[in-house]
């Protein structure tokens, strides 16, 4: 048997806050918490080859550069005027008023999405790209152009791994946030201040305690009014292909504030004198000046790769130092998540549980877990993966749609954090779901979407051995050992009153004669039982 | 199953220091609230949460600021004769025809200008502050009706339900559970989508879990599935006992609205209900440029008027409109000038809206206070404390002591007659709170000194200079007076010219009016 930590809940373990590179043992525990947290895939596969290897290779791994995934395509509307079936749609023209087409186009961006997640491997990128759409966020619903609505997305992955000040300043001026928030509406005549507040409140340095009428401690309200006018000009284009741009975005100098603006004492009354079309670039490096932009940063990248807990020591011995290497490294984000997920703290055994999984962590890291297999024509993919996407919704996470403008409550809301995603409302379909797929009544298109167990155990080490079977079987699914008594409880789900050798019995049958249907599915159903059992244990929604 | 109690040392998102207000209540006070609640105190209140910051000026319009109104806001001003006319200083917006003929059976309250001191316009910030109940400068991850139920209940969620609280004390209506009701730790609302499939939920909840983060998350899971297990089969029995007997629209909200009409009627003893409807923020595009009846906002107010309309009708015809209070609430108004995206900004206060028949129909407060020439970043300027509303509700309808509700809002607050015996007939149009307050402000405009002359029935006055963003500037005089005739003066030679508000509050009542210092 692999060893796992094991926590009884006489001993306490010591917590370790500290960014000091971890030098403990790395197994099969270590490979699996880095992957839970940094990929879509922890697949047994997956985690025999990232234990197999050391950890500072499996986090160059993570890190590498990465081609970005081909574009969405068109899966099945043969209506298509410009985009026949098969073929990219992206800049492609098409009439807004068309719904066909544009309920094509939306299926077809769920479809390309859950792709993407299923297909990560072991690479942070997918889960990055989801962090950034949680800090620059916008909303398909506001969007409605799936055009936009990829174009935003594939900015953030491709910028993912980056450089934050570079990636403010595209975003600043990308098309979908000109929309989102009303900077293509921002003008000298008549400033709308909706994304200067946000660039300040949510997308860089945060908001502190109220100091003063007006004065948030790390911005005033009139860091807000001049920031506006500083963005003043900008217009997007190629909304719904309505003007035959492909999705961009361009400055007017005439709908510039030409006048000299000034900033706050927060901000050192910084002046900035008219830049036409470089200006909202100054602004950024202004507020990105400000040290607490690091830290801003730093905590909520660690309450998406590690915990929403920050107490003081966890903000002077890990947001503090991590800041302080972004602040070194002018914003490159690799090195920050280097030293996290090479950090003490991160393999500490406080650190490994206790995050519960959003639901598209759930959702998707059932197919890669258990290895479960899609069509391998492209078409057939798209028609099960956008299926698959419109689940998001109702377990509280549309992809595309997060709740406003904060992102999710997850990762902010005070007290709840985590929690915020299970609910009497939600459990109810996390189960459902688990159960559909384990047992093997999910159909897509005619397609049985379903795992099997029996390929699964056979790469375990004991699988005849009941009792190791299921100890493996929650090793590879559970973050944490579960007990003795769960183990028992699981044994009597698998094999009722029975003593273990009659599962030894009956396996060994199934080996010596895998082409006998009765004897496989039997034995199948039986794990299957055990299976949906154990992915609706509360120990599965945790990571 | 265990309950270990722990007070999280969490520092919030932005490193704020953490002021967690642990409520000393008397066990004595306690015991009162306890028994309100065994009496047999039946009454329900329903919040309906407006996401975004709802634009105020635009839902009840004051028809005496008219011309002001079209001045400040000409792009997206609904046309006068289009407003449908409550009386003569108040309307509403033409989609909320169905609201009206609820105002007109005093089936609805408005009351004018609601917010807070130092009014924060972030969403977040604001709408935690409207959760939690505190005041603006100080950071309180507890809800206001969290902390009145976690008083009564503090062992909860440990042996509930039980024979004495069968049902779920609150249940909010959607994925998420309500901040409203969130205790120390515990939230004290369950969420639920659909009342008619509740199904089981499989736990393993044998061991003791570690006293780990992930110990703790764990129990935190355990203890949800419990509760969801525990209550859905009562849940379910009243979803299947309840009926509904009026016609919902097709919208988000009135399908929650039916769920609760729904659960009430079938006799669950839940108190406290939420259902949200989002889209407030309207930045841009808030009416149609060729139409300004039409556009994102009438959208919402019509979904909002049909929704409270058909769930209104149906707790009438089955005879519990009585048992409940519906509320609106959003984070705040939207600024007096509209911007050039045919939207408004963030701003400050707003009216809130209440409906039921034993309330006390019509409007409270003044008509909002709009000035002659407003600054781009003006709010409507406040005139009532949204702590003075759920004290005044919490006293009223549930029935709680004065003193026990002083200790959830850890504040003194305006009394305010939003309750009133059931059944009234006719709304009150005259706003009329129970103490007359009348207050003069000479000279106005003013530029060294002015006088504030006022006659009150006596007891504890403040009365607060705000600037036109909604921050209070100074306490020109905090004490307490005696019945009669006053004049205060008051020195405002370093103010910069410009308009201010004064807000004079007493126990019973509160005044709002403009000061320009020129």
């Amino acid at each position: 048997m692999v060893e796992q930590p094991t926590i009884s809940a006489q001993e306490l373990p010591t917590e370790v806050k500290s960014i000091n590179r971890y030098e403990g043992p790395w197994s099969r525990t270590q490979a699996a918490h880095l992957l839970r947290r940094t990929t879509y895939g922890n697949s047994i596969d997956q985690i025999m080859t990232a234990s197999s290897m050391s950890m500072d290779e499996v986090i160059d791994l993570l890190l590498a550069d990465k081609e970005l995934p081909p574009e969405p395509i068109n899966y099945y509307y043969e209506e298509d005027p410009s985009v026949p079936v098969g073929a990219s749609w992206v800049d492609k023209m098409y009439v807004r008023d068309d719904n066909m087409i544009l309920q094509s186009r939306r299926r077809s961006l769920g479809g390309w999405t859950l792709g993407n997640l299923l297909n990560t491997g072991i690479h942070i990128r997918e889960k990055l790209t989801l962090f950034w759409s949680n800090h620059f966020v916008t909303q398909a619903s506001v969007l409605n152009d799936p055009n936009f609505i990829y174009y935003n997305n594939n900015l953030l992955r491709s910028m993912s791994l980056g450089n934050f000040r570079d990636m403010v300043k595209a975003v600043t001026i990308n098309p979908a946030m000109l929309r989102y928030l009303n900077g293509n509406q921002n003008s000298v005549l008549s400033p709308n201040e909706n994304f200067a507040r946000e660039l300040l409140e949510l997308f860089t340095i945060g908001k502190g305690a109220l100091a003063g009428p007006g004065d948030y401690t790390t911005f005033t309200e009139q860091d807000v009014t001049e920031a506006s006018k500083i963005l003043t000009g900008w217009r997007d284009q190629g909304y719904y292909y309505g003007d035959g741009n492909p999705a961009g975005s361009v400055y007017r100098s005439f709908r510039h504030d030409k006048t000299t603006k000034q900033l706050s004492h927060r901000f050192n009354n910084a002046i900035i004198e008219n830049q036409e079309g470089f200006e909202y670039a100054a602004l950024i490096d202004i507020i990105l000046e400000q040290e607490e932009v690091s830290k801003y940063i730093c905590r909520k990248l660690y309450r998406w790769f590690v915990y929403y807990e920050i107490d003081d020591e966890i903000e002077s011995s890990i947001i503090e130092p991590l800041a302080q290497i972004l602040r070194d490294n002018d914003y490159e984000v690799k090195p920050v998540l280097r030293t996290l997920l090479s950090s003490d703290h991160f393999y500490n055994i406080c650190s490994v549980g206790p995050m519960i999984k959003n639901p598209i962590d759930f959702i998707v890291t059932v197919f890669t877990q258990f290895e479960i297999q899609f069509p391998e024509n492209i078409l057939d993919a798209y028609q099960i993966w956008s299926r698959l996407a419109s689940l998001f919704e109702g377990f509280g996470m549309n992809y595309y749609e997060p709740p406003n403008v904060a992102g999710w409550k997850a990762y902010y809301q005070e007290p709840l954090f985590y929690r915020t995603w299970i609910t009497a409302a939600t459990l109810p379909l996390r189960q459902a779901y688990t159960n559909v797929i384990v047992s093997g009544q999910a159909e897509f298109m005619d397609r049985r979407i379903t795992m099997d167990p029996l390929y699964l155990i056979s790469k375990f080490e004991n699988p005849e051995n009941p009792n190791s079977l299921i100890s493996e079987l929650a090793s590879y699914i559970f973050p944490i050992p579960i007990t003795d008594t769960q183990k028992d409880f699981l044994k009597e789900v698998l094999i009722p009153g029975l003593p273990d050798f009659e599962w030894t019995v009956e396996y060994n049958l199934y080996l010596n004669d895998p082409q006998n249907e009765e004897i496989r599915r039997s034995v199948d159903a039986k794990l299957r039982t055990l299976l949906a059992t154990m992915l609706t244990m509360p120990e599965y929604y945790l990571s | 199953m265990n309950r270990r109690k722990f007070i999280r040392n969490t520092s919030s998102f932005l490193s704020v220091p953490l002021m967690l207000r642990g409520l000393p209540i008397a066990a004595a006070g306690s015991q009162l609230f306890y028994n309100a609640i065994e009496e047999g105190n039946d009454k329900v209140l329903v919040l309906v949460q407006l996401n975004g910051g709802n634009d105020g000026l635009n839902t009840i319009i004051p028809l005496d600021k008219y011309d002001l109104l079209a001045n400040a806001r000409s792009n997206l001003i609904i046309p006068e004769n289009d407003i449908i006319k409550a009386n003569d200083l108040t309307g509403f917006h033409p989609s909320l025809s169905d609201l009206k003929s609820l105002y007109d059976d005093a089936r609805m309250t408005v009351l004018h200008d609601v917010g807070y001191p130092n009014q924060n316009r972030s969403h977040f910030r604001s709408t935690d502050i409207w959760t939690s109940g505190s005041p603006a400068d100080e950071v309180w991850t507890t809800g206001w009706l969290g902390r009145y139920l976690e008083d009564c209940h503090p062992s909860y969620p440990e042996d509930f339900p039980n024979s004495s609280f069968p049902d779920p004390f609150a249940l909010s209506i959607g994925s998420i559970v309500s901040e409203t009701c969130q205790g120390t730790i515990t939230n004290f609302s369950l969420a639920l989508t659909d009342p008619s499939s509740i199904v089981p939920l499989n736990n393993d909840a044998v061991d003791e879990v570690p006293d780990t983060p992930y110990g703790r998350e764990l129990e935190f899971l355990r203890t949800t599935i419990d509760q969801a297990n525990a209550y859905g089969e009562i849940i379910s029995d009243a979803a299947e006992k309840g009926s509904n007997d009026s016609i919902y629209p097709n919208t988000a909200l009135a399908e929650q609205l039916k769920a609760i009409a729904l659960l009430v009627s079938g006799g669950l003893g839940t108190k406290i209900y939420i259902a949200n409807l989002g889209g407030f923020d309207t930045h841009a595009n808030q009416v149609e440029g060729n139409d300004t009846r039409q556009g994102s906002h009438a959208q919402l107010m019509q979904t909002l008027s049909e929704a409270i309309f058909a769930f209104q009708e149906d707790l009438k015809s089955q005879g519990l409109e009585e048992r409940v209070i519906t509320m609106t609430f959003s984070e705040f108004g939207r600024r007096i000038r509209s911007n050039g995206s045919l939207g408004t900004d963030h701003g400050t206060a707003a009216p809130m809206v209440f409906f039921g028949s034993c309330i006390n129909g019509g409007f409270i407060g003044d008509s909002p206070l709009i000035p002659n020439n407003p600054g781009v970043s003006d709010g409507v300027p406040m005139q009532f404390d949204f702590r003075s509303v759920y004290g005044s509700i919490l006293i009223d309808w549930f029935g709680i002591e004065t003193q026990i509700v002083n200790n959830i809002l850890q504040d003194e607050f305006t009394y305010l007659p939003i309750v009133n015996a059931c059944g009234q007939t006719t709304p009150t149009d005259d706003p009329e709170l129970t103490e007359v307050l009348k207050v003069h402000n000479y000279p106005n405009p003013f530029d060294n000194w002015t006088t504030i002359s006022l006659e009150t029935q006596g007891g504890n006055m403040r009365i607060s200079l705000y600037d036109a963003l909604g921050h209070e500037l100074e306490v020109i005089t905090s004490r307490t007076m005696t019945a009669g005739s006053h004049e205060i003066k008051y020195e405002g030679s370093h103010l910069v010219p410009g308009n201010y508000f004064c807000r004079v509050i007493t126990e019973k009542a509160s005044r709002t009016f403009g000061m320009i210092k020129v």
